[in-house]
């Protein structure tokens, strides 16, 4: 107090900086200005005291008020001494408890103001204590202050100090007076010390903040790369960036399909391992939805009718669909009730949707970087592989020594050979009950694959090329030009006559009731089961068409021409059959054309679900087309091969193709892009598979090449040409 | 209800105990408040609409949305279940609109989703969602203040744990 006193007011004020007005003018005017608020009821306080004095305009301050007080500022710490006591302390004693101990003083008559008051009203919430939004102090500003404050006199520290405690205990009302007192006399060069400051300052956690639900939607908005990131920012974001809600949406945006932002598409799961997962799902539902609240189980209810209405051609689909919706609805009820132990161990037994989608996710890479594991299975076939099929654990290949093997996927070892053709094999099918076999004997045999058994066998007139069961039917074509379908039920067998030669693919629809056959007469055809009737030909091969295959109720085709209009592709391909996303509940009205493209008996009956709307055929003129079922136009043909395609696969993700040219090809199925060229047979490749993760090729050459794409990156090596 | 005479007016009054007259259309917008006057009819069409979660600023702010969004056709459920039109893109008023400081775009978020006006909320959750976007962990530390509460360790495991996405 006295260095202050001794200190003239002219040698305060001549330092360049205004960083000496902020203190000493500051000081002056703070200090008197925060009285005059704490008090502003008190008409008679003495502020015009110090305007006695005015002098010494003539420095170059920039407050208007500063020079009439500074005169009397050797006064005043003995004024505010006084005053102190009168207004400081009153206004803290007032104010603090209603901030810092809202029950602890009930008899203040704050308190009770308070209390019949919404505290939003009185306090901002960033000042409730109670909030979790305060912002946390800064340890360098704080540390810069206390050495500012440390260079001041003790008059000038205890001033200034007195001045931030009003504030500190002021309620939200008369602070923000007290801010506009005092941006009213700041000077530009004090603004832009303020401006910056609440630039720096004004910054919100704002995920930590928001209601949970809030920050989870905001995510939501996140790509993959950047939820990543925000794991990284801190323990809250990490909790909050790998949330259920977040990365079952991701699953669901990416996981078998392009997303169509990104145009980044995962695999699906196994079809195996998506049942295991149902199973334990429903498992673990049946439990909640006894411990759960009654809302809970009426949501799963709800969704269970809508996966049971949906169409039989869907199921495998479905169920990608229906898991998350379940898994969401548990997650959904986590995250908003306190956790019950039921919940907690239903949490335990599903895994996190984070740690789904970067499996998938690893998976996709290694697809993109053709990244795999490679076994080969040989040395057994005494002749050229046809054909094959594989799942999660066997691999079946048919061949021209006229058997039909099954190898252990994990050993490469064969676990059974089939003996009974006694011609080369063409074509085979198997699924949990049986495996159907086509051959160059004229017949057809359907096995007991477990026990080698032979059930039962269809004859044809000439050789038989291919196979295809669906549901109760049975599709075959032969070298007699014909198609038999039999039903597994009836025990009935009818033809379907039209083809000129060889028919060399057969692929049924049941959802249509409509078959898709490919042959050596360069054409493909599309039959009507009910009526027994070709619908429709599709000609533009200049080769014999070996395959032909439906593509996914997905699949939408992009043309670079009409890229602007994709809302119009949202929709599901077909009008019949309800979406498979929740979101087509209500079916999009197909226009009417696309239903008269396939004749009346689509026309008349406007239940009945159309056929498959693209399908992709493979010729040995070396292309492979994809073409418009309604229309019969070829919007896109895939050009890379240099000799026939004998076999083609495919997915929402790729198309494969393997060739006479002993190559197989990975396309990406909306720009037509071959993607990579993988080579190894010694000889035409004469049969490929797909799944999710895996693709196989087999060769004239007798081998089987299975290359699989779930490995740990470290584990793969680079397979195939990216083209 | 008719609307022979002019706009049919409304007042709100904020937390701070303000009024501000609005059109009936815009502050319909707003399903919470669409919701009550349904419910109480005409009749209360002369009184004081109590907005008790919302300041003066923040509310006049929603207002000006409100307006100039009135012509838009009514949010449909639909978009909120096919997640293939979900984007972060932003038209460019509702960009200028949201150019504030973060308060106010806290404010907007939270004063949206009370009065539950979907589209703006948003609007809101996208321009936040962008703040975040393409940033690394320090750079958003940065963008919102947030202290680095991991521990060293912690830090290079969770680096660990996350790096898979940036292999694409």
């Amino acid at each position: 107090m006295e260095s202050y006193q001794q200190l003239p007011p002219t040698t305060r004020h001549d330092g360049l900086a205004y960083r000496s007005n902020d203190d000493q003018s500051a000081h002056s005017n703070h200090h008197q200005h925060a009285m005059i608020v704490a008090r502003s009821r008190q008409p008679s306080f003495p502020v015009k005291a110090a305007d006695e004095s005015g002098e010494t305009l003539s420095r170059d301050n920039c407050d208007r008020r500063r020079p009439e007080e500074n005169g009397d500022s050797s006064r005043l710490p003995n004024v505010s001494q006084q005053f102190m006591g009168q207004t400081v302390t009153p206004f803290l004693r007032e104010h603090i408890p209603g901030l810092y101990a809202p029950i602890g003083k009930p008899d203040l008559p704050s308190m009770i103001s308070l209390k019949n008051k919404d505290p939003n009203s009185k306090f901002c919430y960033r000042h409730r204590p109670d909030s979790k939004c305060r912002r946390a102090a800064d340890e360098s500003k704080m540390a810069l202050i206390q050495s500012e404050l440390e260079s001041l006199p003790c008059g000038d520290r205890q001033a200034i100090t007195n001045v931030w405690s009003l504030f500190s205990a002021a309620p939200t009302k008369h602070r923000e007076l007290m801010l506009q007192g005092i941006i009213t006399q700041c000077c530009f060069p004090q603004l832009s010390i303020v401006s910056r400051e609440v630039h720096e300052q004004l910054k919100i956690d704002f995920l930590s903040t928001l209601p949970t639900e809030l920050s989870l939607k905001i995510l939501c908005y996140l790509d993959c790369s950047s939820l990543c990131k925000a794991a990284q920012v801190s323990r809250r974001w990490n909790t909050l960036s790998g949330d259920d809600v977040v990365w079952h949406r991701m699953c669901e945006q990416h996981i078998g399909r392009k997303c169509e932002k990104c145009h980044w598409g995962l695999p699906r799961l196994e079809k195996k391992r998506l049942k295991e997962w149902k199973i334990q799902h429903q498992a673990d539902l049946q439990n909640s939805r006894r411990a759960m609240v009654p809302s809970l189980a009426t949501s799963v209810n709800g969704h269970g009718s809508l996966a049971s209405s949906a169409a039989k051609r869907g199921a495998e689909t479905l169920d990608d669909h229906a898991r998350p919706k379940r898994q969401c609805i548990q997650s959904a009820a986590t995250s908003s009730q306190p956790p019950t132990t039921s919940q907690q161990e239903l949490e335990k037994k599903f895994r996190p949707w984070k740690d789904v989608y970067r499996d998938r996710f690893k998976v996709g890479s290694n697809w993109k970087y053709g990244r795999a594991t490679m076994k080969t299975f040989a040395g057994q076939h005494t002749n050229g592989v046809t054909c094959l099929q594989f799942d999660d654990n066997i691999l079946a290949t048919g061949s021209y020594d006229s058997t039909i093997k099954l190898w252990d996927i994990e050993t490469s070892e064969v676990i059974r050979t089939l003996h009974g053709h006694t011609m080369g094999i063409r074509a085979l099918q198997f699924d949990d009950r049986m495996l159907v076999s086509g051959s160059l004997d004229s017949t057809v045999k359907i096995w007991n694959w477990r026990t080698g058994a032979c059930i039962n066998t269809l004859n044809h007139q000439g050789g038989v090329i291919t196979v295809h069961m669906d549901g109760d039917l049975l599709a075959s074509g032969s070298m007699d030009r014909s198609i038999k379908i039999f039903n597994f039920k009836t025990q009935q067998t009818y033809s379907l006559r039209g083809h000129q030669d060889w028919v060399n693919h057969v692929r049924l629809d049941v959802s249509s009731r409509t078959l898709l056959s490919a042959s050596d007469d360069c054409t493909v055809k599309l039959w009507d089961l009910d009526s027994q009737t070709c619908i429709k030909t599709y000609e533009g091969h200049v080769g014999q068409v070996q395959q032909v295959l439906p593509l996914p109720d997905d699949y939408e085709f992009e043309d670079e021409n009409t890229r602007d209009a994709d809302a119009v592709s949202v929709a599901s391909n077909r009008s019949g059959t309800p979406g498979l996303c929740a979101s087509s509940s209500l079916p999009t009205p197909q226009p009417d054309e696309e239903r008269a493209a396939y004749g009346p008996a689509f026309q008349l009956d406007s239940e009945r679900p159309l056929p498959p709307r693209y399908m992709l055929t493979g010729s040995l003129d070396a292309t492979m087309r994809l073409w418009d079922t309604a229309t019969g136009k070829t919007p896109r043909c895939f050009f890379g091969h240099v000799e026939g395609l004998w076999a083609i696969a495919v997915d929402s993700l790729r198309f494969v193709s393997g060739s006479n040219d002993a190559t197989v090809k990975i396309w990406e199925p909306r720009t037509g892009r071959c993607e990579r060229t993988f080579t190894g047979h010694a000889g035409p490749v004469t049969a490929v598979g797909l799944s999710d993760s895996r693709v196989a090729s087999g060769g004239e050459d007798g081998e089987v090449r299975l290359y699989s794409f779930e490995a740990n990156p470290s584990e793969c090596e680079q397979y195939g040409t990216p083209s | 209800m008719s609307e022979n005479n002019g706009p049919i007016m409304v007042t709100l009054q904020s937390n701070d105990m303000q009024q501000i007259q609005v059109e009936k259309a815009i502050v319909e917008r707003s399903m919470l408040i669409k919701n009550m006057l349904d419910d109480l009819g005409d009749g209360v069409i002369g009184q004081t609409i109590p907005i008790p979660n919302v300041t003066e600023p923040v509310l006049r702010k929603v207002i000006e949305w409100c307006e100039h969004h009135r012509g838009d056709p009514p949010s449909t459920n639909e978009d909120e279940s096919d997640n293939r039109k979900k984007t972060t893109d932003i038209e460019e008023w509702d960009q200028k609109f949201m150019q504030v400081d973060q308060e106010m775009l806290f404010e907007i978020i939270l004063a949206s989703n009370y009065l539950d006006i979907k589209p703006l909320l948003d609007v809101g959750c996208k321009t936040v969602a962008n703040m975040i976007k393409g940033k690394s962990p320090e750079e958003i530390r940065k963008t919102f203040n947030i202290t680095n509460d991991f521990t060293a360790e912690e830090e290079e495991q969770i680096r660990r744990e996350n790096e898979w996405a940036e292999d694409r």
